[in-house]
């Protein structure tokens, strides 16, 4: 009796281990997936390569888990099969703010913040492998297509908005020609 | 019993409870508690390669688009100081110091990570809103009705975590966060 379950019962825990890995590796992949949709339709526009600049998270608009409600967030969510994708964010005087740009996987690609350009323009070129920055851009090479460009911007009061709502919609992401890249 | 049918049950238990145990594992946790400083938490490899799969999952459930470790810190506080779940019909006060980091806010959420209703419209206390003593300490009060001074509204949620972010985290806070000075959370009275 024993001997007829042996095997059927290692072929369940073998199937476990496969369900328990399959499930945390994709759940990373599955949370980005929605969130890139969700975040690319905040301000309506629904499209790759263009920022979206949602307005300051309260606790009726929480477009992303954990939202900080001191910072204001504008996010391009990009997609780089046609090609590669421009990011320059508009400095903003005496305030934290940074860029970073996540992969389907959520990982981190890259982080640059005031501290990091000294309070100038950052500029940077989302690649895949193989592919070389225009000039005057930083590049970022991604394993994905897809993902995250995030700015944060932090306001020391909220009846700053205004004024840096006109100042980051100066920020651009854009796709730019494959061709262009080419090493 | 035909064999067949032996390994189709077993492996479909086995698949069924692979799944759910890791949704629990996934659930269970917040943004992963590789260190641990009084009632607070943090991850400091979120974001990156060397991230756990399970790490990761967590991130993304508890905190997706989470910064790196060298630009922002994350310790989360689901109990006070002395082990007891936050809860939001009580009056906690918040005691620190200076923190060693660029700015930093204490943030209330419920559940996954979700800002809560509340009648004042407010979720945070940022690093410049309470005074400070002679010797640069501060405080302020957690509760579910306005109090007098800085005051973060609970929203009566059941229970709740307090998130204290640091940007631009140096020294102890970056390198050993086990070991940095961090706000005690202390229960007052519940209604």
């Amino acid at each position: 009796m024993i001997r007829k379950w042996l095997l059927p019962l290692l072929a369940g825990l073998a199937a476990a281990a496969i369900a328990w890995h399959g499930t945390l590796v994709a759940t990373p992949y599955v949370l980005m997936s929605a969130a890139m949709k969700r975040i690319g339709n905040a301000d309506g526009n629904g499209r790759a390569n263009v920022f979206a600049f949602g307005p300051m998270a309260t606790a009726d608009r929480q477009p992303i888990v954990r939202p900080s409600p001191d910072l204001v967030y504008s996010s391009c969510v990009f997609d780089l099969s046609q090609g590669g994708v421009l990011v320059d964010v508009e400095p903003v005087p005496e305030h934290y703010w940074s860029i970073s740009i996540f992969d389907a996987r959520t990982d981190v690609a890259a982080v640059r913040s005031d501290r990091d350009t000294g309070g100038k323009t950052a500029r940077l070129a989302l690649l895949r492998k193989g592919q070389k920055a225009p000039a005057g851009y930083e590049a970022v090479e991604l394993g994905y297509d897809r993902g995250i460009a995030l700015i944060r911007i932090l306001l020391s009061d909220p009846a700053e908005f205004e004024q840096i709502d006109a100042i980051r919609r100066k920020s651009k992401c854009r796709t730019v020609s494959a061709k262009l890249l080419e090493k | 019993m035909k064999p067949w049918l032996r390994y189709s049950i077993c492996i479909l238990l086995g698949l069924a409870g692979g799944t759910v145990y890791a949704v629990h594992q996934v659930r269970g946790a917040d943004m992963g508690r590789q260190v641990t400083n009084g009632p607070w938490s943090a991850n400091t490899d979120q974001g990156t390669a060397d991230a756990s799969a399970l790490t990761r999952a967590r991130v993304a459930l508890f905190g997706l688009l989470a910064l790196p470790a060298k630009e922002a810190m994350y310790f989360i506080a689901r109990t006070d100081s002395e082990g007891k779940p936050l809860d939001g019909r009580c009056i906690y006060t918040v005691n620190g110091g200076e923190l060693d980091a660029r700015w930093w806010s204490i943030t209330l959420y419920k559940g996954e990570g979700w800002l809560v209703k509340n009648e004042a419209n407010r979720w945070s206390v940022g690093g410049n809103a309470p005074e400070r003593d002679a010797n640069g300490n501060w405080s302020f009060t957690v509760s579910p009705q306005s109090v007098d001074g800085v005051w973060l509204p609970t929203g009566r949620t059941p229970q709740f975590d307090l998130t204290l972010r640091t940007y631009h985290p140096k020294g102890a806070l970056l390198n050993d966060p086990a070991k940095a000075k961090l706000p005690t959370i202390k229960r007052e009275t519940c209604a």
